[in-house]
């Protein structure tokens, strides 16, 4: 278990988190999200002690991280991969590492087999890919069989089959009561591994709760209408909470409105109906939507990038 | 490679003893430190330039016994064991650059690497690692310290014997001298430690200590009364005093002047576990 308490963390000027609590459960995998920058990475810098809050705190099973006796049992962090020294081999880190809490041997092994790594385990770090370096991040995480699982991008760079088995791997540490927290900039990743997600933007939480709930609150559903006669069913349609956006001369976007409602609507005023679609904002588009005010680094030109915004507009006029 | 066979049972902490003491966290710094190919080199370095200068000085001082030129004319006064001892101790000053690079590259290499994040996150409260980092620097310059300096015993011996200028190991000058020699290089390598400690970065530490070490020195000669007031104070000036010995016109005794040596160490220990401590790492 993780709680946070008006933590905050500035580089000078800077507020890289700004006043954020949250907890983060055992037994379910909670998400992380937020775009680059967001200050994800700072806040689970500073739930291991890497980073020292300029205001608040965070606990890790009920103390400060710096104040466990045995670290490594209570916490296992992947912050970035390759923190490893370049000139050792992976088992000769991983050893260590498994020094320092006494950890024999053995669980050195079982670590690099369960990862995948005993092809390269010999090898210097220097010579992974960032994939064989995620995977020895995560051996490093699991060596002390850790109650909490703190995890910085885990799928980076990881081939399909690698991210499969983060994902798999971690909804069984979290079936098995621990607390699995991990972060991603990606809300379609989220949406398949995660059961709750915190959602941070400049360094703010934006919202929480369980994954399906933050998706429904963010993705309005609308259907597309398509009718020959749609000037004139437009009128039909009108109500407190519909708008209407027509985005051809036949082609009308309604949100607020079921498909039921509109068909029998339609039929009711006697409009000839030529297609009717229920249409769900995607994950992405609501992800975009929640941080479109919150991203960090916008980029200008591309046509993808301006699609949220536009969304975003939709959405206040609804209000 | 499944998940299934991932993980044991969640256990009690205790249960199987996992936890930090400080004999793990020094094991575990000494595997780090002799898991790296830069150990072996440094070891062989060390030694190697401590012999060789030795030897080349030992050389040099018969071809002046054997030109017939008495060693005072040549500048060189004293008995025959402060020569031999001279000779053998004379390889210092190009193992402590060795060694000093060891120190700073102990601390500097995790830090460049990412390595450092890693140890902290084991261990949280961060001074054991200075502290386990700092024996092994100490103890690992000591033991090439004196493997280095007896090899050079042992090497200019024969050919310093037959002009009679060899160590005499019942001097107990001579003995300070030689155990200066390894003395002077733990000192010298845990004060670069300390540096690279505060500095973070290979380079940086790197020219901060052996700019003191080689540079500073020279300021000594110039005329300036407040330089000529620091400069024996300076590590290694003061530091090189348990090595040198006894000398007229000296400031500083022998061991004043390791004294004052293991002040700057220990300032630069205290300042780099603050900053340690306090530090984002």
């Amino acid at each position: 278990m993780i709680e946070a308490h008006g933590l905050t963390k500035k580089y000078g000027d800077k507020v890289a988190v700004n006043d954020i609590s949250f907890t983060v459960n055992p037994g379910r995998v909670t998400g992380f999200l937020g775009p680059n920058g967001a200050g994800k990475s700072t806040t689970m810098r500073m739930i291991v002690g890497l980073d020292r809050p300029t205001h608040g705190s965070v606990t890790v099973n009920g103390k400060p991280y710096v104040q466990h006796r045995a670290p490594l049992r209570e916490v296992g962090a992947l912050l970035e991969a390759k923190a490893v020294h370049s000139g050792r081999s992976a088992t000769n880190h991983l050893r260590g590492l498994a020094a320092t809490h006494g950890i024999a041997k053995a669980r050195v092994h079982e670590v690099i087999d369960m990862t995948g790594l005993a092809a390269v385990a010999g090898k210097r770090v220097g010579g992974f890919s960032l994939g064989m370096g995620q995977r020895l991040g995560i051996a490093a995480a699991m060596l002390g069989d850790p109650r909490t699982l703190i995890l910085d991008e885990p799928v980076n760079g990881l081939d399909p089959e690698g991210v499969k088995w983060v994902r798999t791997m971690v909804r069984y540490l979290a079936d098995e009561g621990r607390t699995v927290f991990l972060s991603s900039h990606l809300m379609s990743e989220m949406a398949i591994t995660a059961d709750e997600l915190i959602v941070i933007g400049r360094g703010r939480i934006i919202t929480t709760g369980a994954v399906q709930d933050v998706i429904d609150a963010v993705t309005k559903s609308s259907v597309r209408v398509r009718s020959p006669q749609a000037e004139d069913l437009v009128a039909r349609l009108q109500g407190a909470d519909v708008t209407v956006t027509s985005l051809e001369p036949s082609l009308l976007k309604v949100d607020g409105l079921s498909a039921e409602q509109i068909g029998e609507a339609a039929a009711a005023g006697g409009f000839v109906l030529h297609e009717l679609t229920p249409m769900r904002a995607s994950l992405e588009e609501a992800y975009m939507t929640l941080t479109a005010d919150d991203v960090e680094y916008h980029s200008h030109g591309a046509g993808e990038e301006t699609a949220p915004a536009v969304v975003a507009e939709t959405e206040g006029a609804n209000r | 490679m499944t998940a299934t066979t991932a993980t044991a049972p969640v256990t009690p902490t205790e249960a199987n003893g996992y936890h930090l003491n400080f004999a793990r966290i020094l094991r575990s710094e000494w595997i780090k430190f002799t898991s790296l190919r830069s150990t072996v080199w440094v070891a062989v370095v060390t030694v190697g330039v401590m012999v060789g200068f030795s030897f080349l000085m030992g050389f040099g001082m018969t071809q002046i016994a054997q030109g017939g030129g008495g060693m005072e004319e040549a500048g060189f006064g004293g008995t025959g064991t402060v020569i031999g001892t001279s000779v053998a101790s004379f390889g210092y000053y190009f193992g402590q650059i060795v060694v000093a690079v060891l120190g700073v590259l102990i601390v500097t290499g995790e830090y460049s690497t990412g390595q450092i994040k890693s140890t902290l996150t084991a261990v949280p409260t961060r001074l054991p690692v200075l502290a386990a980092k700092g024996a092994i620097v100490a103890i690992t310059s000591f033991v090439l310290g004196a493997v280095g300096v007896a090899i050079a015993v042992l090497v200019t011996t024969p050919m310093l014997s037959t002009y009679d200028l060899q160590v005499d190991l019942s001097d107990s000058a001579s003995l300070q001298s030689l155990l200066g020699v390894p003395l002077y290089m733990t000192a010298i390598a845990l004060f670069a430690f300390a540096i690279g400690t505060l500095m973070r970065h290979a380079a940086a530490g790197i020219a901060t200590v052996l700019g003191m070490l080689l540079l500073l020195p020279i300021l000594g000669s110039i005329q300036i009364q407040w330089i000529q007031d620091i400069a024996p104070y300076l590590p290694g000036a003061a530091g090189e005093r348990i090595i040198i010995g006894e000398q007229l016109g000296a400031v500083l005794t022998p061991w004043q002047g390791f004294g004052v040596l293991m002040i700057w160490v220990v300032a630069a220990l205290a300042a780099a576990a603050v900053l340690l401590r306090r530090r984002d790492a």
